[in-house]
């Protein structure tokens, strides 16, 4: 009787440490959130190279194939290897948004969210640009509008660029580590995009990495008609210096970033 | 009956005094050690120039969300520290300036935490201790398998 009592209690113990377990491995899921930010270059504005005061309108930019990793050993861009992780969540949809929504004092926009992401540090992501098929940025990978002035003079200018880039990158370098994702938890990743490189910044050294290989505003303003300018690449090509042109070819790839980190573009 | 019970209990005798520690007579010495690795940083700017002034963030790997150590480059953008070699795994520093980033992660193994020390336990004190044990066990076992007159 003792026996049986004894096995009985085992069995009815063993099964409950069980189901603990099986609970506690089924619940090891949070939210990821993916979040693209034009930072304040794009919300507040800033002044180019050539001291040109820009603001944004709208900066439509299209995203695609949105992925997050967990990378062990961590992803180093500066290799451009293959980037593989141990968990990947992903966007599975398209997305145009734009970086300039919500004025001056507005959050990095949230480009989607994973439920179920499963926990653990996320510290790779990778994405591409690609052309929008429909909406605002129709044809286009990117959209830049807005207003330059400077000196009395003022330009109402479109960029648009059709070109399409991948973009491969490690771990968030800001404030705060992003992607660390526990359980019943939110975290976050970001794609992060540096228009100053494209127009320089007059508040950095023009000696500085980031203003030599910047195209400035000088070059956009030079092919302005009456005030306005509404140009694609193709018309860049056509219109500006060959030289300007080039160094407009060689930068973009250079938008996109994870923080103050780099990526490998492709 | 009488000898087997002291054929027992001599040796046990024997052995635990030989395991007993006697006063030293002479001034002990004990020396400690531990190996630490310094980890020297350079950051520069991708044109090779150095990151003077820039802030360096050390993370460990027990707590990867807050700062385990902040600091400054110097003028050539180097900083050195040393990590606790307790906390094996993926040290990260990030080094950041005007706008400029990196980050690097660093492993750093169980295999390089080194502590240690002289003194401690010699052999034949072991040896007596892991007798005692045993026979503390063998020793119980008999008592409670003895034959009730």
């Amino acid at each position: 009787m003792r026996k049986r009592i004894y096995i009985l209690t085992v069995s009815v113990l063993s099964l409950f440490i069980i189901a603990l377990i099986g609970c506690a491995g089924a619940g090891a899921v949070g939210t990821l959130q993916f979040h693209a930010n034009g930072e304040d270059f794009v919300r507040e504005g800033f002044v180019s190279k050539d001291g040109w005061s820009i603001n944004f309108d709208h900066v439509y930019i299209t995203l695609a194939d949105i992925t997050a990793y967990q990378t062990d050993p961590p992803y180093d861009s500066h290799s451009g290897g293959e980037l593989k992780g141990k968990v990947n969540v992903g966007l599975n949809e398209v997305y145009t948004v734009d970086l300039a929504e919500g004025g001056t004092d507005a959050p990095p926009i949230l480009v989607g969210e994973v439920q179920d992401a499963t926990t653990g540090h996320y510290n790779a992501i990778s994405w591409k640009m690609v052309k929008a098929s429909s909406g605002p940025a129709s044809g286009y990978s990117l959209v830049v509008v807005g207003t330059a002035e400077k000196d009395g003079q003022s330009i109402d200018f479109s960029i648009k660029v059709d070109k399409e880039y991948g973009y491969d990158c490690g771990e968030f370098v800001g404030d705060e580590r992003k992607g660390m994702v526990k359980v019943g938890g939110t975290a976050d990743v970001e794609m992060t995009f540096h228009f100053d490189h494209i127009f320089g910044d007059a508040e950095t050294p023009m000696d500085d990495e980031l203003n030599v290989g910047a195209v400035g505003f000088g070059p956009f303003a030079g092919i302005a008609e009456g005030g306005k300018l509404d140009v694609d690449m193709a018309g860049l090509q056509a219109k500006l210096p060959a030289k300007d042109y080039q160094m407009l070819v060689d930068i973009l790839p250079t938008l996109g970033h994870v923080g103050e980190g780099h990526c490998h573009c492709h | 009956m009488v000898n087997t019970k002291w054929k027992f209990i001599i040796p046990l005798v024997l052995v635990l005094i030989l395991g007993i520690s006697t006063t030293a007579y002479a001034h002990g010495a004990r020396i400690n050690y531990t190996v630490n690795m310094t980890i020297d940083i350079v950051a520069k700017y991708d044109n090779g120039e150095p990151m003077g002034g820039a802030q360096l963030v050390v993370y460990a790997p027990d707590d990867p969300s807050n700062p385990w150590l902040t600091g400054v480059c110097d003028d050539e953008g180097r900083f050195s520290f040393t990590p606790d070699t307790s906390k094996p795994g993926t040290w990260t520093i990030q080094a950041r300036q005007s706008g400029h980033g990196d980050i690097v992660h660093i492993p750093i193994g169980e295999d390089t935490a080194v502590t240690g020390s002289s003194g401690g336990y010699t052999v034949l004190q072991i040896v007596v201790m892991a007798v005692c044990g045993i026979w503390g066990f063998v020793g119980t076992a008999l008592y409670f398998s003895r034959r009730r007159a």
